[in-house]
């Protein structure tokens, strides 16, 4: 097993016992849940919604070339720039080369997953760059230097009461856990940020192709700022962010919104695409994009898997996920938790060190069934187990167990004979009393559960009685 | 950017090209629900009284007027209301002229003088239109230059009924029949003032951008 792996089970088994943790959550996706339902009533066909947005997304895929080159052309006519990064080393160094070259010394920052992937804030910061999260969630977590809980709601593992001893210690001067008071404190305090920053870095929820705009939604106002008071503002977003059309955030907006938080549309829905313009007298002297591969296009080449790039990261499968209401976002240790996150983290970081997460699902459905896009997310689970085990060594039991299984699948009296000899094995182990013992062969799953008893006739030797052909 | 700078850009269009070549496998896992034949959105029979029940629901305040007069008087009766400062104003003739009354009672700073600065108290800004379907304000960098809408506690919106479009769709054919987004580097869709709910869920206005967007809507 991996470190990885073996980190997942340790942190899963703390989170899942710790009953605060659960409540907070509880409380939170319980608000969201009541949201989403007021969310998609006002659809008149939620199912024909996403069925369009699917549709959207992949024309965007299976035509990626043309469009970011669209997409790039119209940015440059504008006057701004296009940087295609194949890996996070190169994002990195052209974000700092471009910081050192300006001087920069204060970015604001709006939320970016895409940041999160490539570790953009601590590369920064190791030049010496102070770097302000202006998401109030990513703000919190930034203070407790913590990476994001969720990639909707940054801070949900959270009580008020936390955050507020966090204020008092970091921010000083506050004695209350009044909600808006909190906001007030973080508002103040990063208004100075904003007003002094010389760069605004923002992510991009779409690049439109047809007009060369990137599309951030916020509901704090904290993007607009981050791309009107700096002298540069840079974009840095996945490749595969891109639509065809501006058109289609006719659709994309409401179902965004929809499934990330239950509103009819968020609050501040912006489109950027240049430095400023010769109708502004103010906004940033210098505009760039930053195109990110890292496996992106891997993923690509991987037909029954492509449509994973059609993702719009809402977040609804993380708050509809079993196992992430109850293991928990950090868990994960990876920049995209949740269903999500287990399909896509093997792609972009390998299959050895990440197959564990494909194990972390019930393979309910639930994400499927919330995803706004209509991504199969709990077959491409299925499929990462398929591949983990053809590309990685399995221990040698479960190969032989599974070489057995097949073998018995293959007719009804191999079947009947594999069975039997279970039965006869566990009940003979079993009357010598090691259930639930150290040397109990079932004992990963006798450590939490009690074994049922077994019943004395198998089902086929009672079917075969009570069914009797006359 | 010339390509001998950036060698990753030839590198991964190649990588997509090549990864392109092999169609997609779309699963349909039957699980999925499919649509019936009903449209995504009910039709909006009536954009008026939808925009005024959506404006409610999302915290604008919406002042319906009857004259452009009356619409003046009631942005600067808001003026009056707020603390002391700088009032940062759209430089358009229409905007121009209205502001006559307000010249005298308040400091301007016009937006061919600048952005908005930190002190300012408020702005007023025309819109680009206006969407029924979510009770949202559309502006561009032309409706003052960005920042106008989100650096002020208060953002003042002077509109008129022949702005009012139904709904995203319309405003999207709008600016498409219009190249405004060929003209402007920045839009951007307001619904309601600035909000988070990032602590436990609890909504609360006023994070980074207005507590307060109110509309001026003149019907004539």
């Amino acid at each position: 097993m991996t470190t990885a792996a073996q980190d997942f089970l340790r942190n899963a088994a703390v989170k899942s016992a710790d009953l605060i943790h659960r409540k907070t959550i509880r409380n939170s996706i319980d608000h969201y849940d009541s949201a989403v339902v007021r969310g998609r009533a006002r659809f008149q066909n939620w199912e024909a919604a996403r069925e369009k947005c699917q549709a959207i997304k992949r024309d965007g895929i299976e035509h990626l070339d043309r469009y970011l080159e669209e997409f790039e052309s119209k940015v440059n006519a504008r006057g701004g720039q296009v940087f295609w990064a194949e890996n996070g080393e190169q994002a990195r160094q052209y974000i700092a080369a471009l910081a050192a070259k300006h001087n920069v010394r204060t970015i604001s920052k709006s939320k970016s997953m895409v940041a999160e992937e490539i570790h953009l804030t601590a590369a920064l910061e190791g030049k010496g760059i102070e770097v302000f999260e202006t998401d109030l969630g990513e703000f919190i977590v930034q203070l407790r230097k913590e990476p994001p809980y969720h990639i909707v709601t940054p801070a949900m593992h959270l009580t008020r009461g936390q955050i507020a001893e966090l204020f008092k210690e970091k921010l000083g001067g506050i004695e209350t856990d009044d909600p808006s008071m909190l906001v007030a404190a973080a508002r103040a305090a990063l208004r100075r940020a904003f007003f002094s920053a010389e760069m605004g870095i923002t992510g991009a929820n779409f690049l439109v192709a047809d007009q060369g705009l990137a599309a951030i939604s916020t509901n704090e106002g904290n993007a607009d700022l981050g791309v009107t008071l700096p002298r540069i503002h840079l974009v840095l977003a996945g490749i595969e962010k891109v639509i065809p059309r501006m058109q289609d955030l006719a659709i994309l907006w409401p179902v965004l919104a929809a499934s990330g938080t239950g509103q009819p549309i968020t609050c501040y829905n912006t489109l950027v695409g240049g430095p400023r313009g010769a109708n502004e007298t103010a906004g940033p002297e210098e505009f760039h994009v930053v195109l990110l591969d890292n496996g992106r296009s891997e993923l690509l080449a991987d037909p029954e898997q492509r449509e994973v790039l059609h993702c719009i990261r809402c977040g609804a499968c993380l708050n509809a996920c079993p196992v992430y209401r109850n293991v928990g976002g950090h868990t994960y240790n990876t920049a995209y938790p949740g269903p999500i996150g287990s399909v896509l983290t093997p792609h972009l970081r390998g299959l050895n060190q990440f197959q564990h997460l494909s194990y972390a699902s019930s393979l309910c459905g639930a994400c499927t069934e919330a995803c706004p896009v209509k991504i199969d997310l709990h077959h491409h689970l299925l499929e990462n187990r398929r591949n983990a085990v053809s590309d990685a060594d399995r221990p040698l039991g479960e190969r032989i167990a599974f070489k057995l299984w097949g073998w018995s699948m293959g007719g009804a009296s191999r079947f009947a004979f594999l069975g039997g000899v279970g039965k006869f094995l566990l009940r003979a182990l079993y009357g010598l009393g090691i259930e639930g013992t150290a040397i109990d062969p079932l004992r990963p799953w006798t450590k939490y559960r009690a074994v049922p008893k077994l019943a004395a006739e198998s089902f086929r030797a009672r079917w075969s009685k009570n069914h009797a052909v006359e | 950017m010339q390509s001998s700078e950036n060698p990753g850009r030839e590198a991964i269009l190649a990588r997509i090209r090549a990864a392109l070549k092999v169609p997609a496998k779309i699963s349909d896992s039957p699980g999925h629900l499919h649509a019936g034949p009903e449209a995504i959105f009910a039709p909006i029979s009536d954009p008026l009284e939808r925009f005024q029940r959506e404006c409610g629901a999302n915290n604008t305040e919406l002042i319906l007027t009857k004259s452009a007069t009356e619409g003046i008087a009631t942005a600067r009766a808001i003026l009056e209301s707020l603390p002391p400062g700088e009032i940062f104003i759209q430089d358009a003739q229409s905007v121009r002229d209205a502001a006559q009354s307000f010249q005298g009672s308040r400091a301007l700073r016009w937006s061919s003088e600048g952005g908005p600065r930190e002190s300012s108290q408020a702005s007023i800004t025309l819109a680009e239109s206006l969407v029924a379907q979510t009770g949202s304000v559309l502006i561009s960098s032309a409706c003052g230059g960005r920042g106008a809408s989100v650096a002020v506690p208060v953002h003042i919106v002077l509109a008129s009924i022949d702005q009012l479009v139904p709904d995203l769709d319309a405003a999207f054919a709008r600016i498409a029949e219009r190249g405004t987004a060929a003209k402007n580097a920045y839009l951007c869709l307001i619904t309601g003032s600035s909000r988070t709910a990032d602590i436990e869920k609890i909504l609360v206005m006023g994070a980074h951008g207005p507590k307060r967007l109110v509309v001026i809507l003149t019907l004539s």
